[in-house]
């Protein structure tokens, strides 16, 4: 008796309080919520998940990864320093109002403002002015010619200038007016936030008439979520989990390999590892095929650069260099490299399973190699101190720049002005510089092309994979991830 | 009586200057935010000008005293990583925070206080050992475990509650039971103890003696001379509760506190830390500030004694 008072109770209750999960709304459940939804503030994935559906940027990707027009419809670099974009006409803001050039240049100007604080300054900070040249016409200027101006642009996000003065930044940040295919709703603090379509969208809206990001912590109950059909999508799953998932009724897992590189760092400039016999030797000792298929398993690929081929400078035909213990042994005990203790730094953040494998790697390969975890302010601070010798001996890390170019990559990595940077070269410094602040394609491939040469042959640096993102979705949900992890629901559907 | 107090009240002042001095150094010994807000590709300048617009280039005891002089005009700060205002962020968490701590103190109560008496009175009985099995089970077992089999088994399998999720009734049941059942093991062991103890009391033998019901000695004797322990832990456990349930509230994707404490001290959020921890002692304090009053109330000996 109990029990099936217990269970009408149980029913009721879920009865009365699930919610009308209507075909025509998406759910996405997300790690945290957005900490920000003002594009122009923060810079991670719950937060542009989000606010990328509600504002335009000024220029996109396609599927493919091409640059394709947003809010920019046409682009031309006039001089070396100074690009020229023609705007759409006819875009509205979700509040009626039409968007001019006046607010791309705004947005602009407002990104690149330090007084603003913008965590995203540094993505942008070569941009030195915007101007509106015309009603649909901005002019760009930078401190120096800058290849990779457009390839930025991607992740610059148009604001509605007169709305943003009136509001202030706070007010902006709660409620959000952007142009996007959906329309800020209702930001329900720790819990989700929901978009409504904009029907008066100029593109394609997409089919949701509605979208909830929920705030799911844990990783399991973002999967029981998707199964018991409170979730379509969810983000931030591993392999093991994609596996739970595959064989599950009514759900499946996405695939998609982003423009991440997972490397190992090693710092040139400490002893013993100036000397390149001995990165050599570290670099061989480690079995990236073992990694890849034995660890990791989730569909990603052995890297012999470090870019993707979704990136601009990626160079075809480069075989990684090759895994061979024995003579990596033999380096490290005739050069006695295995006598000094050497850190390894990271932090909870990092993936420990390929952390812990790459230690044992060196380890057999006689290195004395110590894990040193901290919290990920404190490893950072490491990773980004001052003195290049006081970066740590060796890292893993992920890198993306979110620009698909690998200036993004290499430049912060490799030159020596960088503060991540743990090596030292002139030469290769200078072919960094060419790479960037040339505005000819064949000439940056062609430093590029130089810049794999010099590190694969010094060992500065040792690419291990590129990452794929996966996520879980109900099979309901027709959807191609791209390599830049963003949520565009406009380019989902419900498949038939 | 009202000197009593007024000593309570100071002495809890002072706990909360040095609770407050305390939240601000060691926090800022754990490391600079900065770093965790810019994105990869920022240089030293970007994190530089990063440090400015939040004040953390300042030297520290000028921090101290800005935090001191914001503290005493009541004004708790802005978060780093939200850019809105520290009493508003932890506004919109607290309801669920003592929605969830009252869904489980009253699994807790419901279940653990009726059990301990069953554990106690019926000491001998075989059964008892099976309760005291279920509670012993109850305490060991860690809620992500629980709460994932739960969640597994009424939200995805027989699909009677949500899986997760905050924002109506069924949402809170699961969360409850899981947070809950912890406590609920406490109270049973702790009203079982405390039962036995009084049994053997020397008034207990005079009552039965005098012919007194099992049913009678436990509602008008044994209950009321057993709530002191009772009472101890309760504002212990409503302070611990109040404070956020931590994996509970993840596994269950419960937007209290807990989980805003987790991601702010990750994020090294200092000012959202701050107001949090601040939070926590002034209920710790009240709680047990109530809980010396409330012993007055029960234990007329107590009162008697404060009298004298």
């Amino acid at each position: 008796m109990f029990h099936t008072t217990l269970r009408g109770f149980l029913i009721a209750a879920s009865m009365l309080t699930a919610p009308a999960l209507s075909a025509q709304q998406i759910t996405v459940n997300l790690v945290n919520e957005p900490s920000t939804l003002d594009p122009h503030q923060q810079w991670n994935p719950d937060s542009y998940y989000v606010y990328r559906n509600i504002f335009d940027n000024i220029v996109t990707r396609d599927d493919a990864g091409e640059i394709v027009p947003q809010i920019a419809t046409a682009w031309e670099q006039v001089s070396d320093t100074e690009m020229v974009l023609k705007i759409r006409e006819g875009v509205t803001f979700h509040d009626g109002s039409p968007l001019t050039a006046e607010d791309v240049a705004y947005s602009v100007r407002r990104i690149t403002n330090p007084e603003f604080g913008s965590p995203q300054l540094g993505q942008f900070n070569q941009i030195i002015g915007a101007e509106a040249t015309g009603d649909f016409e901005v002019t760009l200027t930078t401190n120096s010619p800058y290849p990779v101006l457009l390839a930025q642009l991607v992740k610059l996000s148009v604001v509605p200038k007169k709305v943003v003065e009136a509001l202030g930044d706070e007010s902006f940040n709660a409620a959000p007016i952007g142009s996007g295919p959906y329309a800020f709703h209702e930001w329900n603090r720790g819990v989700d936030v929901t978009l409504s379509r904009n029907d008066d969208y100029w593109g394609e809206a997409g089919p949701f008439d509605a979208a909830v990001f929920a705030a799911v912590p844990d990783a399991s109950t973002r999967v029981a979520n998707l199964r018991a059909g409170t979730a379509d999508l969810i983000v931030s799953i591993d392999s093991d989990i994609a596996r739970q998932l595959e064989g599950q009724p009514g759900v499946h897992v996405l695939t998609a390999p982003t423009e991440r590189v997972a490397f190992m760092g090693m710092n040139t400039t400490r002893p013993p590892l100036d000397d390149p016999q001995v990165r050599k030797a570290a670099t061989m000792a480690i079995d990236r095929e073992g990694i890849v298929l034995g660890i990791l398993a989730g569909g990603e690929t052995v890297a012999g650069q470090m870019a993707t081929p979704s990136h601009f400078g990626y160079v075809d035909g480069v075989e990684p260099s090759p895994y061979n213990l024995e003579e990596a042994k033999r380096i490290v005990a005739e050069t006695g490299a295995g006598e000094t203790p050497m850190e390894f730094a990271t932090s909870p953040v990092f993936d420990q399973r390929i952390v812990q494998a790459i230690q044992q790697m060196l380890t057999e390969a006689g290195f004395n190699v110590e894990i040193s975890m901290t919290d990920m302010s404190t490893y950072l601070q490491r990773a980004r101190a001052p003195e290049q010798t006081e970066r740590p001996f060796f890292s893993f890390g992920r890198w993306s720049c979110a620009c698909q170019d690998v200036d993004g990559v290499q430049f912060p990595l490799l030159h020596s002005s960088s503060s991540w940077s743990r090596v030292n070269d002139p030469a290769l410094d200078k072919v960094l510089e060419q790479g960037r602040s040339s505005l000819d394609d064949s000439t940056r491939e062609a430093a590029y092309a130089q810049v794999q040469r010099t590190v694969q042959d010094s060992a500065y640096i040792l690419p291990l994979y590129q990452a794929v993102a996966l996520y879980g979705a109900s099979d309901k949900l027709d959807w191609t991830p791209t390599a830049n992890e963003s949520l565009f629901l406009n380019r989902m559907a419900w498949s038939e | 009586m009202p000197v009593f107090l007024l000593q309570r009240f100071g002495q809890a002042l002072v706990a909360i200057f040095g609770v407050m001095t305390l939240v601000f150094f060691i926090q800022r010994l754990t490391g600079d935010p900065t770093y965790l807000l810019v994105p990869e590709t920022a240089t030293q300048a970007d994190i530089e000008a990063m440090r400015r617009s939040l004040g953390l280039d300042q030297p520290l005891l000028v921090q101290y005293a800005n935090y001191l002089w914001d503290m005493l005009r009541m004004d708790f700060g802005r978060s780093y990583v939200q850019n809105i205002a520290v009493v508003e962020i932890i506004a919109s968490r607290l309801p669920y925070t003592v929605q969830l701590a009252s869904g489980a103190l009253l699994v807790a109560f419901v279940i653990g206080l009726p059990l301990g008496l069953a554990m106690a009175i019926w000491r001998k009985h075989p059964l008892t050992n099976a309760l005291m099995g279920f509670v012993l089970g109850a305490q060991s077992m860690p809620t992500f475990w629980s709460g994932i089999l739960m969640i597994m088994i009424f939200g995805v399998w027989l699909g009677w509650l949500p899986p997760s999720g905050s924002g109506s009734f069924a949402h809170l049941i699961m969360p409850s039971i899981a947070l809950g059942l912890l406590s609920m093991a406490t109270y049973a062991r702790i009203a079982r103890s405390a039962v036995i103890d009084e049994l053997s009391k020397d008034y207990v033998r005079s009552a039965r003696a005098r012919g007194v019901g099992t049913g009678r000695l436990v509602t008008r004797h044994l209950i009321r001379n057993s709530l002191i322990p009772v009472i101890s832990i309760s504002a212990l456990e409503i302070s611990q509760l109040l404070a956020g349930a931590v994996i509970v509230e993840t596994v269950f994707a419960w937007p209290g506190l807990g989980q805003l404490t987790v991601q702010s001290v990750q994020s090294r959020d200092f000012v959202v830390v701050q107001g949090i921890v601040l939070l926590g002692a002034f209920v710790t304090i009240s709680v047990n500030l109530l809980a010396d009053i409330l012993y007055s109330v029960v234990d007329p000996r107590i009162r008697k004694g404060s009298r004298a």
